[in-house]
């Protein structure tokens, strides 16, 4: 028998099982602590004001209401296209239309939503092509219009990216019966597509569901009037001009009861599985079309990259010349630059942050069964989404008063609510993977002794490398784009890429501030790109696979 | 010797459990039979640390095993299938179970390579799993398995689902390691594997 | 290790951070466009630490909301020395946390619309609200609030939301100070006039205005001056309305339990000097708080001059901004 090598790093169950414990209780305290002292300042929880008000209730009502719409439209938009992009694996400006998908997500919303004015605004282009075709279609941009259509803008590609790395699990035997059976329309879907999109289908919904509901600058830009007001709006009202803390804390408590009500139904119905599924590689399978299939494919494809990268053109065009004009005096790039360092300086850390948080989170929640320890960690995956981001920095602060004169604990506080905003997202994206093991490997690097850091090293990080430079990008993406965060807390004078967005703004500097805008958006594309380009495997491995595995079929 | 006495274990919920009880000498193998659910894969993974037994013990030279974790037993399990890690290649998958960080001194490295040339899997070392038959995935693992030195194997199901040819070339690996003294159980449904490697046969 | 990186990097902010400590530092809490690079911050803080030997310190908050809205969780043991950035509106609440300290100070250099004898409270600039519109869309613009809501439907405007800005408030105060009792009814009427109401000023006057969304926005009276000294174009322009203008003033008070009360006095009394309020005009986009005299830009000539000043106590402001909210919710959910 040969000497048992000394066990390895990290290998005390104490180190998945405890920070990930940490994390999600500082939440949960943070969280409570947060309303906890709204509430006390209110004297209590009075949810009849909100019955009693006829505003109050056209609020919920609306918030519910418009927030279920673009459920329903974001996925029955999603469906097609990753129903398209999971039969059409290979076809010129795949992998760039799945770039863009990603991206819609993370932009900050007073840059998309200018797009999308550019696009469909009362002198926007598609709008001037909808007059010159058909005359008096009464297209009008504000309303319940403008808000669905920009929640579709948003929240589509996310859906129809989640949907099609479900699709994409689907094993390829399956798919080979399904082609050889020549099923198509009703029996395919009936057979080989429900089966593989019927687990993501609750857990997507409630986070559409929960974006949408929250959703704050778009409702009022868009909305056209008080009549689209949200919950989040009303808080918003509520604390800052009124400094009404008793209805901040009821709307708040209705806020978290709705949307945490929303991913209690899902956890309890054991649906909650993770939204983005380890990825598997597989070739395409030729499935039986419809007549013309190829042709209608090719047109949802075609106006749904139209749909997203048309505002994206908008903003190029609009802030382009901003960015062009080097000869002026006062270059705009000496503000630019600092800018995005600063950024930089916030939205790394914090991408870092939430990817190294959320791997603690997910193992907490891998390593035990005691169901009140596996429900702390598995919080921090929600919270984040459904608090107001003003109950949370109240909690915040609470928590550190003393020490928050200070601007380095800050910026430290704010890398830190940006990672912690991000962990929903990360958290998805990394939970897949992370559970994607079979339980038999698991086994054998138990017997191995593969654990503590060298599981991580050997087993997780291959795997996980590609997850992890995705989920990177949306950490560093979303802290990035971030305003409310930082706005939350006070920032020194320098400002964020965001924070200079507004001050251009409100110093009507316009035309800076759309070049601004335009940079953001080129800085979040080559993040993407570049981690993208990081998180593949080398090339030496991808390139070895696949004419030998033709050579010699494995037969099993 | 392995001294396995009295081992209970029941799966929560059930009403039936299994009892074992029985000893094994070095260089002795055992084949188990039975019908699924038959309790074959249980007793594999009770001595191998993968469940924990409800009474009962576990020794093996005399030392109480059944408190130990799964990477402190002197056992190296075989399944059916997923022996290997998809992602990582041949070398790298026998280089993990002679140091579990893969840190390995140049005799093992040369052992590796060893083991593979034996096999006839001498060019297979920087191939990914997913590019090799089932019976090279399962020859990878049993190199590894044989590498480690444990003087008990627990095999499940290793050969089901193999062609002949590659049946024989692993059985005789097999063998090699019996006349060496290691310990072999053997969950099998197949006669053959009975009649050419056992020297004992329970059903259960 | 990647964890360790992120701290690496955080580590690496610390020094852009720092600052001297031999000389006193005055803390001043403020909003974005006014310590923006080009906002008068910059020029401000250059001038007054040459002559007061010491650090000005700008902390950054979203609006005049967030401004108080740290005071009052900070509470007595606040760090800031001096507020600067609330407005009539937010005066009354700020009062009430009871951090504010009187300033003791003479107003007499004042150069307001208005008299203003407040104990609390130093106006540093002063505006009126009024609709900008753009001249290429619409040559003719209403001339009073009567024109506006009597136009036709296809006159679209966009004003910004009572809820959470300040001008849109400013909006709501003007139609109550125009037509009193009347007002629900007229917002009624206007309500098909308007595009869009947006969260803030600039979500309106970036997104949609000049966007060419509608040619008219709820904005300030000397917005078009910046258009003009800056942008070198006459396009956008206020419309006078012959009912007259409401008063925005933004004050700047000092912090009670400032520990640097002889500073912040200094900083306050510097603010009514013209040092301090040559950057205004065109870096505030607002009328100085004195006379500036030969130093106020020539554009703000051409700026319109209202009839009339509507201005309502902060007092009032606070007691019946609930009320005219719901009753302008009411009017405009009808």
């Amino acid at each position: 028998m040969r000497s048992t090598p000394p066990p390895a790093p990290l290998s005390h169950p104490g180190w998945q099982l405890i920070p990930g414990q940490l994390l999600g209780l500082a939440l949960v305290i943070l969280v409570a602590l947060g309303l906890g002292s709204m509430l006390i300042t209110a004297g209590g929880l009075d949810l009849s004001t909100v019955f009693n008000s006829r505003y109050l209730r056209g609020v919920v009502w609306f918030t519910v209401w418009q927030a279920m719409l673009s459920v329903l439209l974001s996925l029955a938009l999603a469906l097609p296209v990753a129903r398209t992009l999971a039969r059409y694996r290979r076809f010129p400006g795949r992998s760039a239309l799945l770039r863009v998908m990603e991206l819609s997500l993370v932009l900050p919303t007073i840059v998309a939503v200018s797009g999308i004015i550019g696009v469909y605004g009362r002198q926007g282009w598609g709008t001037g092509l909808l007059n010159e075709w058909f005359p008096g279609h009464g297209w009008n941009l504000y309303g319940l219009n403008g808000i669905l259509l920009a929640h579709i803008f948003f929240n589509a590609p996310l859906a129809a990216r989640v949907m099609l790395q479900s699709l994409e699990t689907i094993p390829p035997s399956r798919l080979r019966i399904a082609s050889q059976l020549g099923l198509r329309g009703w029996w395919l879907w009936r057979s080989v597509e429900w089966p593989a999109l019927r687990p993501v289908l609750p857990g997507l919904s409630a986070l559409v569901f929960t974006l949408c509901f929250t959703s704050f600058a778009i409702i009022m830009t868009l909305g056209g009037g008080p009549a689209a007001t949200t919950l989040e709006v009303a808080i918003y009202q509520a604390l800052r001009f009124e400094f009404d803390f008793p209805q901040a804390a009821v709307l708040a408590v209705i806020q978290l009861l709705i949307c945490g009500g929303l991913w209690w139904l899902v956890f309890r119905q054991r649906l909650e599985s993770s939204l983005l599924p380890n990825r598997q590689l597989s070739h395409s399978v030729p499935l039986k079309p419809w007549p013309a299939q190829h042709l209608l494919s090719a047109a949802l494809l075609l106006v749904f990259s139209l749909f997203l990268l048309l505002p994206l053109l908008a903003i190029g065009i609009r802030g382009l010349p901003a960015l062009l004009a080097l000869n002026t005096a006062h270059s705009i790039y000496e503000q630019l630059l600092p800018a995005t360092g600063r950024s930089l300086l916030i939205a790394l850390p914090a991408g870092f942050g939430s990817v190294a948080a959320s791997l603690m989170i997910l193992a907490s929640i891998n390593k035990t069964k005691n169901p009140i320890m596996k429900a702390i960690p598995t919080t921090t995956g929600y919270l984040p989404l459904i608090v107001p981001p003003i109950v949370l920095g109240t909690g915040l602060f609470l928590l550190l008063r003393p020490g928050l004169g200070n601007h380095t604990q800050g910026w430290v506080l704010v890398a830190l609510i940006n990672s912690l905003m991000a962990l929903p997202f990360v958290i998805q994206i990394l939970r897949g993977p992370l559970n994607g093991l079979d339980s038999h490997s698991l086994r054998v690097a138990d017997q191995l002794g593969i654990l503590g850091w060298y599981r991580w090293r050997r087993i997780y990080w291959p795997l996980l490398r590609r997850p992890m430079a995705l989920g990177l990008a949306y950490g560093i993406a979303l802290s990035m784009g971030d305003f409310g965060v930082i706005a939350l807390f006070g920032s020194p004078g320098q400002p964020t890429l965001p924070v200079l967005l507004y001050q251009q703004l409100g110093s009507y500097q316009v035309s800076a501030a759309a070049g601004t805008g335009l940079w953001l958006l080129m800085l979040l594309v080559f993040i993407f790109g570049l981690l993208s380009a990081i998180g593949r495997p080398p090339a030496h491995l991808q390139k070895k696979r696949l004419p030998e595995a033709a050579l010699e079929p494995k037969h099993v | 010797m392995f001294d396995v006495k009295h081992l209970c274990f029941r799966y929560p919920g059930q009403t039936d459990g299994w009892e074992y009880h029985f000893s094994l000498a070095p260089g002795h193998c055992v084949a188990i039979h039975g019908a699924s659910g038959s309790g074959k894969t249980t007793l594999l993974n009770l001595i191998a640390g993968f469940l924990q037994p409800d009474s009962g013990t576990i020794h093996w030279e005399g030392k109480a095993i059944e408190q130990l974790e799964p990477w402190n037993r002197p056992v190296t399990t075989v399944f059916q299938e997923h022996n290997l890690f998809e992602h990582l290649d041949v070398a790298t998958n026998i280089g993990l179970g002679l140091h579990p960080g893969l840190k390995l001194t140049p005799e093992q490295t040369k052992e590796i390579q060893q083991g593979l040339e034996r096999t006839g899997l001498a060019a297979f070392g920087t191939r990914m799993p997913g590019d090799l038959s089932g019976g090279q995935r399962q020859r990878v693992a049993l190199v590894r398995a044989i590498l480690r030195r444990q003087p008990l194997l627990l095999l499940d199901e290793p050969l089901t689902g193999l062609d002949t040819e590659a049946k024989a070339s692993l059985r005789s690996m097999l063998l090699e390691e019996k006349s060496r003294g290691v310990a072999l159980i053997l969950a099998s449904h197949d006669e053959d594997d009975r009649k050419l490697l056992a020297d004992h046969y329970w059903n259960l | 290790m990647l964890y360790r990186l992120s701290l690496l990097l955080l580590a690496v902010t610390l020094p852009l951070t720092a600052h001297s400590a031999d000389r006193p530092v005055l803390n001043v809490y403020t909003h974005p466009s006014f310590a923006a690079e080009w906002g008068p911050g910059p020029g401000v803080k250059e001038a007054f630490e040459k002559q007061c030997k010491c650090t000005l310190n700008y902390t950054v908050l979203n609006s005049g909301g967030d401004i108080l809205q740290r005071l009052r969780l900070e509470g007595t043991s606040t760090p800031a020395d001096v507020v600067l950035g609330l407005d009539t509106a937010t005066m009354e609440t700020a009062l009430q946390t009871g951090l504010i300290g009187e300033h003791e100070r003479s107003l007499d250099a004042l150069n307001l619309p208005i008299d203003w004898s407040d104990n609390h409270f130093i106006p540093y600039d002063w505006g009126y609200f009024a609709f900008v519109y753009d001249t290429e869309q619409l040559p003719e613009p209403p001339a009073s609030f009567d024109q506006l809501i009597n136009a036709p439907d296809d006159l679209k405007i966009i004003i910004q939301d009572p809820r959470t800005s300040t001008p849109g408030l400013g909006l709501l105060l003007w139609m109550h100070s125009v037509y009193g009792d009347e007002a629900p009814a007229k917002w009624e009427k206007l309500n098909n006039k308007i595009l869009a109401t947006t969260q803030s000023w600039s979500d309106g006057y970036f997104s949609l205005f000049m966007n060419g969304e509608a040619p008219m926005i709820l904005s300030y009276s000397t917005s078009p001056a910046y258009h003009m000294a800056v942008d070198k174009t006459d396009r956008y322009q206020a419309a006078k309305f012959e009912e007259g203008h409401y008063l925005q003033v933004e004050v700047a008070a000092l912090v009670e339990p400032s520990k640097q009360k002889t500073l912040a006095r200094r900083f306050v009394d510097f603010m009514l000097t013209p040092e301090f309020q040559r950057h205004i005009p065109l870096k505030n986009v607002m009328y100085p708080a004195i006379d500036l005299g030969e130093d106020l830009p020539t554009v703000f000539d051409r700026l319109i001059t209202p009839e009339h000043t509507f201005f309502m106590p902060p007092a009032d402001v606070a007691s019946q901004r609930r009320q005219l909210v719901n009753d302008w919710l009411d009017a405009m959910t009808r």
